[in-house]
């Protein structure tokens, strides 16, 4: 089935001449035979990110879940540390049951799993990943026209700022930490209010261009004669320019009016702190920044961290960082779980929940940005306690443009993490057939949430 | 023909000290670099690993774009341009291209190639038509230099060795490169690229005039605090959260003012005084403010009469402290420890790590650790004794926590404290046999362990020549540790010693380097395999599709 006119221009003629700068929910037939894209060859404009937390949630050897739900399918019941949860949940599909697999390599201990989950290879050394994470992959399919490729954001405020974004192995993305400094990136120098009515082309742009083009030059020549690696990191150098060439490109552009766009104001520069309210208030304020960058078409991709692998947050007063104690903490007899663990875990949990509901406080088109989002959640471990890559809580998130049947509860025992992160890949239209390698190699995304 | 041996990422001292050395200190720099990345124990080898991101190089486009506008503005341009244009609102090839020679070397460290030299030209000329001004036209062909790969990384060169050719060797300006940033953090100034120019470099007596030169300027002392920075990992305190419900003194005053202690430690004891490195562990003498000296209790109206807040006073330790050397300062106190307590293994792991260079292993997946329990009752050495017994945790908490346990009469912000919990803290600890009390036993261990100044002989090595010493390394080291011992352990002669080594200069070739004037690369030998996994990852497919 073939269109005679774009879906821009499809688009326009809906909505009266008023286009959104996003897709409204999807309608099959428009769709082409594999449903990853409009019948013209467009891709589906649909928002992807990443969101992790550290330390899992609390399901235990001895049957003491506080997650899993025991339905499956649609209507699934809310668990304790889902709570937060509650108001989205008809927009949240939950994944249990999925595991990382060694294939013979160690569990490197809060590694091993994201890792698992991203690259699709369990990794060889902590630090490192041995396949680029498919975030990176998603990118090049459906972040090549906003401004920022993708958006890296860590809301935890401990040691050092963590992203599990990288392209080789070795190089992970800087991120973003504090509200203020996420404002400036989005809405600070460079950004074009896609609402403005005098619209200009600014002429510094162009020199700027410029500039890279004396660099590009010169690839040839440092490629020649350099190491193995060496020439990785400069595939990785050259690349960063290209990706640099590409927004001044899109600046040089009108952008397109988004209906959902509000350009908000400065946000104030908060203290550091790292206590679990601490970070969830620091979460929510770059949740509420980035729900806004997404609907003024700043950024289609984003990675999301809200504590580290080893989560450094804990209680105020209370001298074992959550980390400790989820080491530390006997099982309760009676419980059948951690108690302070999985109170914690609750509370780490309800920054999951605040950061749907400011993507879904957005309203834009017939839904809400969440709508037009896929947001992939997950955590290092399963049960924290014993470094479990068993069980890792995995989500769902947001009805991807309608390609996602979300709210049901999917559960396996023992396959591979790689199918969720196949399945992410398959709903927001990236050109991947399969994912992962050795016992985590999957071709088989969970159709029971592709719609 | 030569070939490319290493791509070593500049860290954020090393920009800011190249900077501030080619247009002056006066140029802010205000951006968020690229993380960095501890490997091996240094930052340094991490740099030689990493690459840019997109991100990343955004950042840096923009700070080069702000260099340039300040280096080239209204008032800097006199001094900065060598020439002037002959109209200033149109493009001058001549003057632009005396200019962009200049600098380009300075970031470049080495001369510009023609087509690098053109290409930049091209740049400034098209910019000075566009905009009606020659400034203007410089200004992006200066930011198109400062985004360079050969700016942003050190690209480490060799070349056929004229005195044997079945070698290479590091050519000039790699050398006077690892000499400069060894001895400065930052790029080499004119006299050293004038010595590579000449190859004045490559003769013995050359490099050690550059060498003496370098380690007798005031810039050696960034050089030693960046070595400082790095080892002891003193990179943490940006960051560094504690709960202000425990640790009421702490704040980011007290958290800067104890990074600069240590670095001030250091630098006065081992640079200013040139004592024994091994007094930085017993040593009562240092400095403090007034931000630290609340955390220490020194009543600062007797010790700060006359001077302001900011102000750094000589202090000595006295005896009742329990304070001497580096390891009984706030900053390595507080920075190994956890938001709210201590941490006697986490202190006892950077100990052996930092000083002695013995990694730990990662703690094993499956461990239970439900038997060590509440921190409201007893000391942290009743409860971390379950480790100690634990078979699966003694191997290493048995070296990894007495040295913590040392420690213990300093809080997790590094207050003194005699008690826990109401029970009396016990700072006595066994290790490897040794038996000593409190942090001032923890000091002197250090002191007389023949494996400190070995450690630091071997973090010199590593860091400046960016990568981890391997077996063909141990005789060098050893030698370089004896004569270490034969100086009095005195660190500039350390330093000035390995940079005048002919190891120091060793040519590591890569893994499958491409040659520019053929296609086979069965040609290159290979000293530096990466340690990959047998099974073909994507990654390893990406990279293979690359060579």
């Amino acid at each position: 089935m073939s269109f005679p006119f774009s879906r821009r221009s499809f688009l326009r003629g809906m909505l009266n001449g008023a286009a959104v700068c996003v897709a409204l929910p999807v309608i099959n037939q428009f769709l082409d035979g594999k449903g990853t894209a409009f019948a013209d060859g467009t891709k589906l404009p649909v928002r992807f990110g990443t969101y992790f937390w550290g330390l899992g949630l609390t399901d235990t050897p001895t049957g003491g879940t506080r997650w899993v739900p025991s339905k499956t399918g649609f209507g699934y019941e809310i668990m304790p540390e889902l709570e937060s949860l509650k108001s989205v949940k008809d927009k949240v599909s939950v994944f249990s049951g999925f595991r990382a697999i060694g294939d013979g390599r160690p569990n490197l201990v809060h590694w091993s799993g994201h890792a698992s989950i991203l690259s699709g290879v369990a990794p060889g050394q902590t630090g490192r990943f041995d396949a680029p994470s498919f975030d990176s992959v998603i990118a090049d399919a459906i972040g090549t026209s906003t401004r920022f490729k993708v958006l890296d954001i860590d809301a935890s405020t401990s040691r050092q700022p963590v992203s599990y974004s990288t392209r080789e192995g070795v190089t992970f993305a800087t991120p973003e930490t504090t509200p203020l400094a996420l404002y400036q990136r989005l809405f600070g120098a460079g950004f074009q209010d896609p609402n403005s009515d005098n619209w200009k082309p600014d002429p510094s742009i162009m020199l700027r261009q410029s500039v890279l083009s004396a660099i590009k030059d010169q690839r040839e020549v440092l490629m020649a004669a350099s190491g193995k690696d060496d020439r990785v990191k400069l595939d990785q150098y050259f690349t960063s320019v290209r990706e640099m060439e590409n927004q001044l490109a899109i600046q040089l552009q009108k952008p397109e009016h988004c209906e959902a766009c509000v350009v908000p104001t400065a946000p104030k520069e908060t203290p550091r702190a790292a206590t679990v309210d601490a970070v969830r208030a620091n979460a929510r304020a770059l949740a509420k920044l980035l729900a806004m960058g997404l609907a003024c078409n700043q950024t289609r991709v984003f990675n999301f961290v809200h504590t580290a692998g080893v989560s450094e947050t804990y209680l105020a007063g209370e001298s074992k960082i959550y980390h400790q104690i989820t080491h530390d903490e006997p099982t309760d007899a009676k419980l059948g779980y951690q108690p302070e663990t999985s109170k914690l875990a609750g509370m780490v949990m309800e920054a999951f929940g605040d950061f749907l509901m400011e993507l879904d406080s957005v309203k834009e088109g017939a839904g809400t940005v969440l709508d037009n989002s896929l947001i992939m959640a997950f955590s290092d471990t399963g049960y924290a306690k014993i470094h479990s890559i068993e069980n890792i809580p995995m989500f769902l998130a947001g009805r991807a443009g309608g390609r996602h049947k979300s709210g049901q509860h999917i559960h396996t025992t023992g396959e591979s993490v790689t199918r969720v992160s196949l399945t992410a890949q398959h709903l927001v239209g990236a050109p991947v057939g399969e994912f992962g390698s050795g016992s985590m190699k999957t071709a088989r995304p969970l159709t029971e949430v592709i719609a | 023909m030569p070939i490319k041996v290493a791509l070593r990422r500049i860290t954020e001292t090393q920009y800011r000290h190249t900077i501030a050395d080619v247009f002056g200190p006066e140029i802010k720099i205000n951006a968020r670099f690229e993380l960095e990345k501890r490997e091996e124990r240094l930052l340094a080898i991490g740099s030689a690993q990493l690459s840019l991101t997109s991100s990343g190089f955004e950042q840096y486009f923009a700070l080069a774009s702000s260099i340039s506008d300040q280096a080239l503005g209204e008032k800097q341009r006199t001094a900065s341009v060598p020439c002037r244009p002959a109209n200033p609102n149109q493009a001058d090839d001549a003057c632009a291209r005396q200019f962009i020679e200049r600098y380009g070397e300075l970031l470049f460290r080495r001369p510009l190639t023609e087509s690098e030299t053109l290409a930049r030209l091209k740049t400034a000329s098209m910019g000075a038509k566009q905009s009606g001004d020659f400034y203007a036209g410089l200004k992006l062909a200066l930011t198109s230099l400062l985004v360079a790969p050969e700016f942003l990384f050190r690209v480490e060169t060799a070349e056929p060795d004229p005195a044997n050719r079945w070698q290479y060797r590091l050519d000039a300006y790699t050398k006077a490169a690892r000499v400069s940033f060894l001895l400065w953090d930052s790029a080499p100034d004119h006299e050293l690229l004038a010595a590579a120019r000449s190859g004045a470099i490559h003769t013995e007596a050359g490099l050690k005039q550059q060498i003496t030169r370098l380690t007798s300027s005031p810039h050696f002392e960034d050089g030693v605090r960046a070595f400082f920075m790095d080892m002891v990992q003193l990179d943490g305190f940006e960051n560094l959260v504690k709960d202000p419900s425990i640790y009421p003194k702490f704040n980011q005053k007290v958290a800067e003012s104890a990074r600069e202690q240590t670095l001030k430690t250091v630098i006065d004891l081992l640079v200013h005084k040139k004592r024994d490195y091994r007094e930085i562990f017993i040593s009562n003498e240092t400095f403090i403010n007034r931000p630290l000296a609340s955390v220490y209790r020194v009543p600062f109206a007797s010790a700060f009469s006359s001077s302001s807040s900011g102000d750094w006073i000589p202090y000595s330790f006295p005896q009742s402290s329990e304070r001497s050397g580096i390891l009984t300062e706030v900053s390595f106190l507080s920075l190994f420890a956890h938001p709210g307590s201590s941490s006697p293994t986490r202190r006892g792991i950077k100990v052996h790590e930092i000083f002695m260079c013995e990694p730990t292993p990662d703690p094993p997946a499956n461990v239970d650790f439900s038997r060590v329990q509440a921190t409201n009752k007893g000391t942290i050495r009743s409860r971390l004794l379950d480790h100690m017994n634990n078979p699966g945790c003694s191997g290493c908490h048995r070296r990894t926590d007495p040295p913590g346990l040392a420690l213990e009469h300093f809080d997790g912000l590094g207050e003194m404290r005699t008690m826990e919990n109401g029970s009396k803290i016990d700072v006595s600890a066994d290790l490897y046999g040794a038996k000593f009390e409190g942090a001032q036993g923890l000091g002197k261990f250090l002191h007389d362990d023949p494996r400190v100044p070995a450690c630091l002989v071997s973090n010199v090595y590593a860091y400046g020549v960016g990568r981890k010493p391997d077996y063909q390394d141990e005789d060098y080291l050893s030698d370089q540790t004896k004569a270490f011992a034969g100086n009095g352990y005195r660190l500039p002669d350390l330093m000035m010693q390995i940079a005048s080594s002919s190891q120091f200069f060793k040519v590591a070739v890569p893994g499958a380097v491409k040659r520019a004037s053929s296609t086979s690369s069965s040609a290159s030998s290979s000293t530096l395999s990466s340690t990959q996994a047998a099974s073909t990852t994507p990654l390893q497919k990406m990279r293979r599709s690359l060579k």
